[in-house]
């Protein structure tokens, strides 16, 4: 087949001929060459692209302008008029303001890790113990799964209820077995439990079954011929199911980071950063700062640029330390 | 055999402690359930729920709370389901559709840019989504967009563009080059192969892309509560909310609460039953594929 006609007939044809075989690699990094072939990808990419700069990329460029001016702030007629007022919001919020802004840091990363430590561990082990063979493993996981299933706003409402002081299912229950009543969300520490708790609830699903099926896909014949060799449970578990385990478990662990570090409802619903500002995370102040009575936008940009901030250099240095993006980026 | 039953011994401890576990596991992880649907079906004060939630009493149960979500409250159970589902469907259909196409062109194609746009789109969505709501309020102030179906629909929308564009590419990626070939050799243009080849054979992962994108939505509270004013576009989250706060902790009335969750919660709860497999199978496609 002439080239011509392979090209008539076959458009996203690699290779017309051997020559082109031999060639391709060359050929294929040419920037005319690539625009040639693929510039239909612009085209679909268009409408994504419009979104993604209209309302994704202005909305933040307009956050971070928000952040650098008197917005809400700067007295009566701020709402009105505001000004540009350089970095002295940041200013503020490091040397006035800074006990605040670093217990919002604190919490934040105290927030994430703990749940992600929580998720990961839990994860793990209910996992190996489904990884069984044991009578009722398909009821237990379903089972397991429907806090899961559960709209979580919808869940958090119900536990910001059920962990209340005087009308809370649990303090009910504790008073039932006879222990005394605990003020759950009055204290720092006891609040923090209960944040934890429900946050466990919610999601230790998901990692048990995603650490169940990466688990299940670990060829039988490595653990067949470990126990030949005399290897016991525990470095079975360490020497095979964790390696093997190791990608799943930084890509998930990563995810849920970034998902818990900006996860609004379970703190928003049942602490709201109570007692006085110490479960608060940026997430929640800056909601709080705009909408909750005084409209405070200003100061709410500046959190939420610092959270994402603050972010995108915990995500650079793991992306950079790691290899799980290979799969994006092909 | 003095061993022998040792290992026995051991072997049945073993699965007695596991079944210990899971069932321990699965009290924690549906008490919280068992206790919105004795809650939902009583109307009892909640001193009186605890010492009747370990053992139901049937006499006492009663379907009132239901009736009363269902029929009496203003706005109606109905109007608030139909803003619900307008806005969680257009946002789906909207973003489902954009996250086709982005998907496909990041995926089968390999054009110069592509590696600084799957970064751009990575980078966005690092951007916490609730403050979003801050500029795209002063935005829509100003356009006269609040209080209005169209000012929610695009918020909801853009969300979803971002995550559901990546989790199509992630899936388009393990659909081997060699199916679009062929339906090349056989004379389609790669608009053609894209819209009768590659669109059906990623049928459950758009599916998992749309109900995110509709679940997202159907369940907000934080967009929803700065951006409508009038009661004839409350939406089921927003009806929650308030109910809680006139009947929760406070009033000591759980029933209305717990119905109105349950009800709400059903049919997102059905989905991700019947769909789990295909689920947790698409949100992990870019972490277990090696």
């Amino acid at each position: 087949m002439s080239q011509g006609a392979a090209k008539r007939a076959y458009p996203g044809c690699r290779y017309a001929s051997l020559n082109d075989f031999f060639m391709a690699d060359l050929r294929d990094q040419t920037l005319s060459f690539r625009l040639r072939r693929e510039w239909p990808a612009y085209l679909y990419l268009l409408p994504t692209t419009l979104v993604l700069l209209f309302l994704n990329a202005y909305p933040i460029a307009y956050t971070i302008y928000v952040s650098l001016t008197d917005f809400g702030t700067g007295g009566r007629f701020s709402l009105l008029t505001y000004h540009y007022v350089g970095l002295s919001n940041y200013v503020y919020a490091f040397t006035v303001n800074s006990s605040v802004s670093w217990s919002l840091i604190f919490n934040s990363l105290f927030w994430a890790g703990g749940s992600v430590a929580f998720f990961l561990a839990i994860g793990l082990g209910l996992a190996t113990v489904l990884n069984q063979e044991i009578r009722g493993k398909t009821v237990y996981r379903t089972l397991i799964m429907l806090p899961w299933a559960m709209p979580a706003f919808i869940t958090i409402l119900i536990w910001a209820n059920m962990w209340q002081y005087n009308y809370g299912i649990i303090n009910g229950m504790l008073s039932y077995v006879g222990v005394a009543p605990v003020d759950w969300l009055q204290h720092t520490d006891t609040a923090w439990a209960a944040l934890f708790i429900t946050n466990i609830w919610l999601s230790f699903p998901f990692y048990t079954v995603v650490f169940l099926s990466t688990m299940q896909s670990i060829p039988k014949d490595l653990y067949e011929a470990a126990s030949i060799d005399g290897a016991g449970m525990l470095s079975k578990f360490g020497r095979i199911t964790l390696p093997y385990l190791m990608p799943t478990i930084v890509f998930v662990g990563l995810m849920g980071f970034l998902f818990t570090f900006n996860n609004f409802y379970p703190i928003y619903l049942i602490t709201n950063g109570n007692p006085g500002s110490t479960t608060a995370i940026f997430i929640t102040q800056s909601y709080n700062d705009a909408f909750g009575g005084s409209p405070a936008f200003s100061t709410a940009a500046m959190y939420a640029v610092l959270d994402f901030l603050i972010i995108v250099a915990i995500t650079v240095v793991v992306l950079w330390r790691t290899n799980i993006t290979r799969n994006w980026l092909k | 055999m003095r061993q022998r039953r040792g290992v026995r011994a051991i072997r049945i401890a073993k699965r007695v402690a596991t079944h210990a576990i899971l069932i321990l596991t699965c009290i924690f992880a549906l008490f919280p359930i068992y206790f919105m649907v004795v809650a939902s079906l009583s109307t009892l004060p909640v001193a009186a729920i605890t010492a009747h939630i370990l053992v139901p009493r049937p006499s006492s149960l009663t379907l009132s709370s239901y009736h009363s979500i269902l029929l009496d409250q203003n706005p109606s159970f109905l109007a608030e389901l139909t803003n619900s589902l307008i806005f969680a469907c257009s946002a789906a259909a909207i973003g489902l559709a954009l996250a086709a196409f982005t998907g496909f062109a990041l995926s089968k194609f390999n054009f110069p840019g592509r590696r600084t746009f799957v970064y751009f789109i990575l980078l966005i969505s690092l951007f916490p989504s609730f403050v979003m709501i801050l500029p795209f309020y002063l935005m829509f102030a100003k356009l006269g967009l609040i209080d209005t179906y169209i000012g929610l629909i695009i918020p909801y929308s853009a969300g979803a563009v971002v995550f559901s564009g990546i989790l199509v590419k992630n899936f388009m990626d393990s659909i081997p080059d060699d199916i679009e070939e062929a339906a090349l050799v056989d004379g389609m243009t790669r608009t053609q192969a894209f819209f009768s080849v590659l669109i059906p054979l990623c049928l459950p992962v758009l599916g998992l892309a749309a109900f995110l994108a509709f679940v997202g939505p159907y369940t907000d509270y934080a967009f929803a509560h700065v951006f409508i004013d009038s009661n004839n576009l409350f939406t089921l989250a927003l009806g929650l909310y308030q109910i809680n706060s006139a009947n929760g902790a406070g009033a000591q009335d759980y029933g209305l609460v717990c119905a109105f969750a349950l009800v709400m919660s059903l049919p997102i709860v059905a989905f991700y039953m019947l769909f789990q497999r295909y689920i947790i199978g698409g949100l992990t496609l870019g972490a277990v594929r090696g």
